[in-house]
């Protein structure tokens, strides 16, 4: 069991000092290998939850174990990617990529060739000396993806990784990005709010409901890979999943 | 027709000031209205200039200047980017030092002079002192600034490669707030210079404050304005220096 995830509560004050409960009594288990997507309105605390996994939170109740680890801090062994461009603005596409090895005290010069590698995968090798501002959304996004994956973590922890572009690089993206992680299958969570991209990535979806943020249903996505979007079973699995979704009237 | 533009919009700067220093010669060299032991014309000033810069004293005192600046900068800006570091990080220790930080900072530089001559004597050093307090303040406080202002998500990105709090500060803080250090520096500058010509007046025997007040006393007022004149012609090129770094920061 990759994560387990123990009658987790999560409250937040904010600043008139109202007790908002982000989280009530969570309760789930993810298998090593698999690919599962949060998927929920906005606001029912799927990205929260995320982040108690990673361990940039703590849970106000409940414990979150990683391989039977209890996750207090963030890891190494849990890559995290961002819904916001998390790139250092001051270092250049590769030096980007090998931030982590760096880190790591891996040696400089095979890092940046691993990174050559990774960049070349996903087309952006003649963009390893540019610098995050003179990429596109969709370019910066790839690059946050394989600087977090080259240190082949345990785990990937993604929030809404792509929620921020435009339709055709979205699906681009998530095409590149599922047939790199079916040649690896390292357990990934995937925080979305678009049902369609989770029918098209995930093992498992995992629905929430509105704040406070409880799981609804656990789906298992039995279509093969790769799926096809226009394809009837696609498109009933997505309106399926659909109406077991709250509404977001706010 | 865009290079002609561009040259002509260099040459607007310099309409305001020739018409000025034409003003100048004529009220003080050719109509005489003012006696050059209140205030010398271009002429006189012209030849003080040619007189400092033959006699060699002129490179001496400007080399003197830039000594004190310098290291007084340097002093400050080793203080005030490491403790701003470090107080901008630590929540904590920003709450122990802010009271004597807010205390400390609207003090005058000027007003240390005399503990500075008590503690230093006479010469560079207590220049040197002046400088240091009046620079330390402005990258201080910038540097917390920038350190408060780095951006969450890059620090969690860090922390999620597990990168330990020293490599946070050197890999993540410090490039970050780089662009506030070198904003704390540039504003430094100005009151270094400021800070050196009002400490070399009182303690001190080089120097173009030294040159300007010594001048003064002689009535070669010529030489006052010479040093006055290469003041702004210093705090021009810093600025230009400074603002070519900026460039260079583009984050």
């Amino acid at each position: 069991m990759a994560f387990k995830i123990e009658n987790v509560s999560k409250t937040f004050t904010s600043k008139d000092n109202v007790e908002v409960l982000a989280l009530d009594n969570i309760n789930l288990e993810i298998e090593s290998g698999k690919f599962v997507c949060f998927v929920g309105p906005s606001g029912c605390g799927k990205t929260t939850l995320l982040r108690l996994m990673e361990g940039f939170e703590n849970p106000t109740q409940g414990q979150i174990y990683d391989d039977d680890e209890l996750v207090q801090n963030p890891s190494r062994e849990r890559g995290f990617i961002f819904q916001d461009y998390s790139l250092f603005p001051w270092l250049n596409v590769i030096d980007n990529v090998v931030f982590g090895l760096n880190i790591a005290g891996k040696d400089e010069a095979e890092s940046k060739e691993r990174a050559l590698t990774y960049l070349d995968a996903v087309g952006l090798k003649e963009f390893a000396d540019k610098y995050p501002h003179e990429l596109s959304g969709g370019m910066k996004q790839r690059v946050a993806i394989i600087r977090s994956v080259i240190n082949e973590s345990k785990s990937l922890l993604m929030d809404e990784p792509f929620s921020a572009l435009d339709v055709q690089t979205r699906h681009h993206l998530q095409k590149q990005f599922i047939s790199n992680w079916a040649s690896r299958q390292r357990t990934t969570i995937f925080v979305t709010h678009d049902v369609d991209e989770a029918v098209f990535l995930a093992d498992e979806i995992v629905i929430f409901t509105k704040r406070p943020g409880r799981i609804k249903k656990v789906f298992t996505n039995t279509l093969e890979r790769p799926r096809d979007r226009d394809s009837a079973e696609f498109r009933n699995f997505v309106v399926e999943i659909t109406k077991h979704i709250d509404q977001t009237d706010e | 027709m865009n290079m002609n533009n561009k040259l002509s919009s260099k040459l607007d700067m310099l309409i305001l000031p020739v018409i000025l220093v034409i003003i100048w010669f004529i009220i003080c060299d050719v109509l005489v209205l003012i006696p050059s032991y209140m205030f010398p014309g271009p002429v006189e000033v012209l030849q003080a200039f040619m007189k400092q810069l033959l006699s060699g004293k002129l490179f001496k005192d400007i080399m003197a200047t830039l000594y004190k600046v310098l290291v007084g900068l340097i002093l400050a800006g080793v203080v005030g980017i490491s403790c701003g570091l470090i107080l901008g990080w630590s929540k904590r220790l920003e709450r122990l030092a802010t009271l004597i930080i807010s205390i400390l900072r609207p003090i005058p530089p000027i007003a240390w002079i005399p503990f500075s001559i008590l503690w230093f004597g006479i010469g560079s050093k207590p220049a040197i002192f002046i400088i240091f307090i009046g620079c330390v303040f402005p990258i201080l406080v910038s540097t917390i600034d920038g350190v408060h202002r780095t951006k969450g998500v890059l620090i969690e990105a860090a922390k999620s490669f597990g990168a330990s709090n020293t490599q946070m500060l050197t890999k993540v803080i410090l490039p970050a707030t780089l662009p506030y250090i070198v904003t704390g520096l540039k504003v430094g500058m100005g009151i270094a210079l400021m800070c050196t010509i009002a400490g070399e007046m009182i303690g001190s025997s080089t120097g173009i404050g030294y040159m300007i007040l010594t001048s003064t006393n002689l009535f070669d007022t010529g030489s006052t304005v010479v040093g006055m004149l290469v003041i702004g012609v210093l705090g021009i090129i810093f600025d230009y220096i400074f603002t070519k770094i900026q460039e260079r920061i583009f984050w």
